[in-house]
Formats: C-alpha cells, structure tokens, sequence
C-alpha cells in the first residue's frame, strides 16, 4: 500500500505544480455558484422572454444531478490528462514494472482521487444543491457518480493511443453522462435503449427515489471498469 | 507548394486521430438535439452550439497536437526545415477552420440560420482561426496538458461571456468590437454584418501575428538549444 500511496502523492505534487489541483478544487465551488444563483436567475429571465410560467425549474433535479456528478468527473478527467501524459512519455510502463504495479497505477490515480471526490461532491450538493436531497440517496449518488467517473477515465486511456486522441475521446466520453437527462425527456420503454448508461441508473434513482435503481448502476459501472481496465491491462502488455 | 503540404499533413493527421469521426458523430447530436428543442428556441441553440463547439474546436485540440508534436520531434524536424512560422500557424489554422465550418454548415442549414451562407462561413472560419490562434498562443508556451487547459479558461471566458450575454440580453451595437459577438452576428445574419466582418478579421490578424512569434520563439528553443 505504502508505494501507492507514494504514487498518489507524486500525482498530487504535479498537479499541484500545474496549478491544476486548485483549479479542479475551485472549478466545482465555481460551478456550484453558478447553478445556484444563475440558473434561477435565467429562469427568471426566460420565463419573462418566452412568457411562461416555468421553463427549467421543472429540470432543477437534473442540473443537481450534473452537479453531482460534475466534482468526481473533473477530478478524474485531471488524471485522465497526466495518465496520458504519462503515457506519452512511457512513465506508465516503468510505473507497471515498479512495486506499485498496473493495478496500483490505476488505484493511485483513479481510486484514491475518486474516493476524495465523493466527499467533495457530497458537500458541493448541501451547499448548492437546487433540489431537496435525502442524506441516503445524497450519498449513493455522489458514490455512484464517482465510479461512473472513473468508468470514463478508464475510457479515455484504455482507448487512446496519445494525447491527441485522448483530447478527442475526451469530448465523446461526455455521451456517457447522456443517460441522466432519459429520465426526464423519455417516459416509455425507448428510455431503457440507455440502460447500459450508469449515468442513467443514477438519474433513476434520483428521479424515483428508489434504492433499488443503486444496483443496476452498480453493475453497469463495475461492468464498464471491468471491461475498460482489461483493455488498460493489454494496452501497457 | 510548402503551405499546401503542410496543410494536407494536419488534414491527415487530424483524420487519423479521429477528429472527423468524432465531430461526425457530434453533428448527428447536435441536429438530433436542434429537433428536439421547440422551434422558437432552434436558432439561437444553433447558434450557441456552433460558437461553443465547431468554432472554438481550435482552443480544446491545440494543446494536444502542438504538445504531441514536441513529444515526437515533430517541431525539431519543422525547426531545421524552411517552413516558416506563418506557414505553419496558417496550416493549423487552415486544417481545423475546415473541419468547423463543414460541422457549422451541417448544423447550421437544418437549423434554418444559413440565409447568406458567405457571411456565415466567414464568420464561423475567421472565429475558428482565432480560437485556434489563441490556442497555439498558449500551447507554444505550456509543458503539460493541464497547464494548457487551465489557460486556456480565461481566454474561453473572455471570448464566450460577451457574446452569450449579446446572444441573450444586451443586444448594444458598441459591443460588435467583441470577436464573440462579431461571430454571433455574422452567423445570424443581422445588422451589422460589415462591421462585424472587420473587427472579426481585425482580431483574427491580431491572434494570428501574436502566434506567429510564439511559434518562432518555441521553434528556436526546441531540443533544449536556443537557436
């Protein structure tokens, strides 16, 4: 454990010396702000423009939903960058030979950076949430949030080859978050077509208060890593 | 032709790491999306997608490829070689402009905003090749791909807020001096398109000549020897 947590520490040094720790730490208080305060005030000036009662307020659950997952998403999106970076410069293949190992690699700069940002998420949402939120659904949202997270950072280095395609990857891997709008746009079966998403199970859970929904994004984010990391694993082979 | 070489070499290189696939896919999105807006709302969301994303493309990519060609030695071999620096600035701006204005068509003539299509592909090409100046201003001085997207979040505020805030609310004609708002408006086709065609030009020719030394500057320090 102790060379992980080396690992990890040598990440956080480099990120700090981007300037891209604070950045990520401010990036979701910014956002926070924004959702708060500014979606409010464009409903108010859209309802005004358009002349209706209510245009996003119907959808306040959903922006708290992109809030929540907005936190671990940055976080791992910053790992993702300084994995491919890594990558590049073939540190990850010296780092898979060391007593950190593959699987230590991907626990210093996914793991233990998404664990953190549960705790983030979690405050970010009593500060600036939109919406009413049950202490229990809260916290498995932010959980789950941060797994689909690391889903997607896998994604992003299991697939790319060098920076240039993980830049671009990294725009798609935005489709994935496309699941958390279903619920509130799709009412029929067509909604269950996204039931690979997490991000869909998640805004289910969310939208219906239902812990049962915890257990298909459970499984489809484990499914997603356990695939994903398989393809990291016979990328740095 | 030197300029023409380079240029069908970013061309390729952008089609092989997948930036034609993926904005491909985007464009069937963004279209899909348009439709399922309410119609009074299609324009402007068309308009907004298009600066928010074509045209601004230059500003996520040009870290990536600038710091993937310092990795390969890429710049060292252009260093020794004649390309001069605006040959190479003009091909990156060139290779990406098109690839935001095919996207920007292809959103925009279903969205119904096209009316006069050579405003509109000279406002979303000139926006890209500033977006993508800006960009290699920035890339030209960074080491890592976090300092580069970290940099490059005041020049996207810079450039994005006003033209959102004239897109939505405070529509003052002294505001057409903003390259944003200078796009916005020659995309949608009102007022003011003359102007707003000079001052987007104007600015263009600025970020242009400003990244134009910042490459001479990296393409003299390449390999660690100032030349």
């Amino acid at each position: 454990m102790r060379p992980i947590f080396r690992c990890f520490v040598m990440f956080l040094r480099q990120i700090s010396k981007d300037g891209m720790l604070y950045a990520s730490l401010a990036a979701p208080l910014l956002a926070g702000f924004a959702f708060r305060f500014g979606i409010p005030a464009a409903e108010a000036a859209l309802c005004g423009y358009f002349g209706k009662a209510a245009i996003l307020s119907e959808y306040y659950l959903l922006f708290d939903l992109f809030l929540a997952v907005m936190t671990p998403y940055i976080v791992c999106f910053v790992s993702s960058l300084v994995m491919l970076t890594e990558y590049d410069e073939n540190m990850t293949s010296y780092m898979a030979v060391t007593p950190v190992g593959k699987r230590g690699y991907i626990v210093s700069r996914l793991v233990f950076p998404a664990v953190i940002s549960i705790f983030a998420s979690v405050i970010i949402m009593i500060i600036f949430s939109l919406t009413v939120w049950s202490a229990p659904i809260l916290l498995i949202t932010c959980a789950l949030s941060s797994l689909l997270s690391i889903a997607v950072s896998l994604l992003l280095v299991s697939f790319s080859h060098n920076r240039v395609e993980g830049m671009a990857l990294g725009k798609l891997t935005g489709i994935i978050l496309m699941g958390l709008p279903v619920p509130f746009f799709l009412f029929s079966g067509v909604q269950y077509l996204f039931s690979i998403l997490p991000s869909f199970w998640i805004a289910k859970l969310s939208v219906e208060d239902n812990y049962l929904y915890a257990i298909p994004a459970l499984l489809t984010s484990f499914l997603w890593m356990w695939v994903l990391y398989g393809r990291f694993v016979k990328k740095l082979s | 032709m030197r300029i023409g070489k380079l240029l069908m070499g970013d061309v390729h290189f952008q089609f092989k790491y997948g930036f034609y696939f993926i904005y491909f896919l985007f464009t069937i999105l963004y279209i899909g999306l348009l439709f399922a807006f309410p119609e009074s709302w299609r324009q402007k969301a068309a308009i907004l997608m298009i600066f928010s994303d074509p045209a601004a493309m230059g500003l996520y990519f040009m870290g990536a490829i600038v710091l993937f060609e310092k990795s390969e030695r890429v710049l060292d071999s252009i260093a020794v070689s004649p390309v001069k620096p605006l040959e190479y600035v003009l091909s990156k701006l060139c290779s990406i402009g098109i690839i935001s204005t095919v996207v920007s068509l292809a959103i925009g003539i279903p969205a119904g905003i096209v009316t006069n299509p050579i405003t509109f592909i000279l406002g979303v090409f000139l926006c890209s090749c500033m977006f993508s100046a800006v960009g290699l201003i920035i890339a030209c001085k960074t080491t890592t791909l976090n300092q580069f997207v970290l940099a490059t979040i005041p020049a996207e505020i810079l450039i994005n807020i006003p033209a959102i805030i004239w897109l939505f609310w405070y529509k003052e004609s002294w505001l057409l001096i903003h390259p944003g708002v200078s796009m916005i408006v020659l995309c949608a086709q009102s007022g003011g398109a003359f102007p707003a065609l000079i001052f987007l030009f104007l600015w263009t020719a600025l970020f242009v000549f400003i990244a134009c030394g910042a490459v001479n500057k990296m393409l003299k320090s390449v390999g660690g020897v100032k030349l």
